[in-house]
């Protein structure tokens, strides 16, 4: 990833210095059209076309941003509920993760969606124990916690 | 132009503070540390983020400088709130602060 | 109609304030008063964010970084320091 990004960079100059213009907009031109043709040989390369990872990541923060409204609007019906009938829990949670950057943005993703915030992580990283505001939405949270966060992590890492 | 921004601005703020009542109400209200942390460490943290963009909007209209330091504070805030709750939530139950009497589940209890 | 609103937000901040400090005098145990004194923190972020508008000046927009840097170093130290630094 590192190479293709240095790569561009390399087509930039030479466009740079093919128009003999040397200024940010042209840097940003060169590298736009450098983009184009490293997107027409992404098949010679050995891993992966690096502005697919730039689209993942763009993707994680879209779910970060709807996590963080969706768990305010769920907090504010649970605070303005004129009887406290919430049954609170803790559960426990295995993951699929491994890196260690990986479980600090899956639990930061858990802390964010509605009604649950990770207590603690086990040992060994592999098992985490959740708080749910209502034990009752915890089939729900797991479903949306495998379904969704840990695709889009691991659409990001791989 | 400038008008739509001002409303959207202020309209940006008001959430902002409505979200900052609704916390400190819940800090208030939720009976036991682990459910007031999901009011103070959710809805303080989009509070915040709703005043400073409603901040960067009215310095971009007024004044037409985009200021990046309140960019580079939103972006700061969204990233370490949810480890400060996760902190204080791991050292609440290691000291041994009990739950609510009306808790159902707790898996973590059998593996200690 | 601008500065009623600005006001109006002022007011609203300093209330949720009182009601932090109600927690952090309160609280039962210690967290719920870690809990106030971080969510104290970030109600001061907004409220220099706010007097930057009421001042009509960026001068103090420094202060939001550095206070919001500040609020979360002292939240890390109160739970490593109540976990007894494990």
């Amino acid at each position: 990833m590192s190479f293709q990004i240095l790569l561009n960079v390399f087509l930039a100059f030479i466009w740079m210095f093919l128009k003999n213009e040397f200024n940010g907009s042209t840097f940003i031109i060169g590298y736009i059209l450098g983009l184009g043709i490293m997107f027409v040989f992404r098949h010679f390369f050995n891993d992966r076309f690096y502005l697919k990872r730039v689209n993942a990541v763009v993707l994680l923060l879209l779910i970060f941003a709807r996590e963080l409204i969706l768990s305010n609007i769920s907090v504010l019906m649970a605070v303005l509920k004129p009887s406290l009938d919430m049954r609170p829990g803790i559960f426990a949670y295995e993951t699929v993760l491994t890196k260690d950057w990986e479980i600090t943005i899956l639990s930061n993703l858990i802390t964010l969606t509605p009604g649950t915030l990770v207590v603690e992580v086990s040992e060994d990283n592999r098992i985490l124990y959740i708080h749910a505001m209502d034990i009752a939405d915890k089939d729900e949270a797991v479903d949306s916690i495998k379904n969704t966060f840990e695709k889009a992590i691991m659409e990001v890492s791989k | 132009m400038t008008a739509i921004v001002e409303i959207l601005s202020a309209l940006f703020i008001l959430m902002g503070v409505f979200l900052f009542l609704v916390s400190a109400f819940g800090i208030i209200r939720l009976p036991d540390v682990y459910t007031r942390n999901h009011a103070a460490s959710k809805s303080s943290t989009l509070g915040i983020m709703f005043i400073l963009i409603g901040t960067l909007l009215y310095f971009y209209y007024k004044h037409s400088h985009f200021d990046f330091r309140v960019v580079l504070a939103i972006i700061f805030i969204f990233m370490t709130s949810p480890v400060a709750g996760h902190l204080i939530m791991r050292s609440a139950y290691h000291t041994g602060v009990k739950m609510w009497d009306r808790s159902v589940q707790d898996d973590l209890k059998k593996t200690r | 109609m601008f500065d009623l609103m600005l006001k109006i937000a002022l007011l609203g901040v300093s209330l949720s304030m009182i009601g932090f400090l109600y927690r952090l005098i309160k609280g039962p145990s210690v967290p719920d008063r870690v809990i106030a004194l971080d969510a104290m923190g970030i109600n001061l972020i907004a409220i220099v964010a706010l007097a930057c508008i009421v001042m009509d000046t960026s001068a103090y927009l420094e202060a939001i970084l550095l206070l919001g840097i500040l609020s979360f170093i002292g939240t890390v130290a109160f739970s490593k320091f109540l976990e007894k630094g494990r």
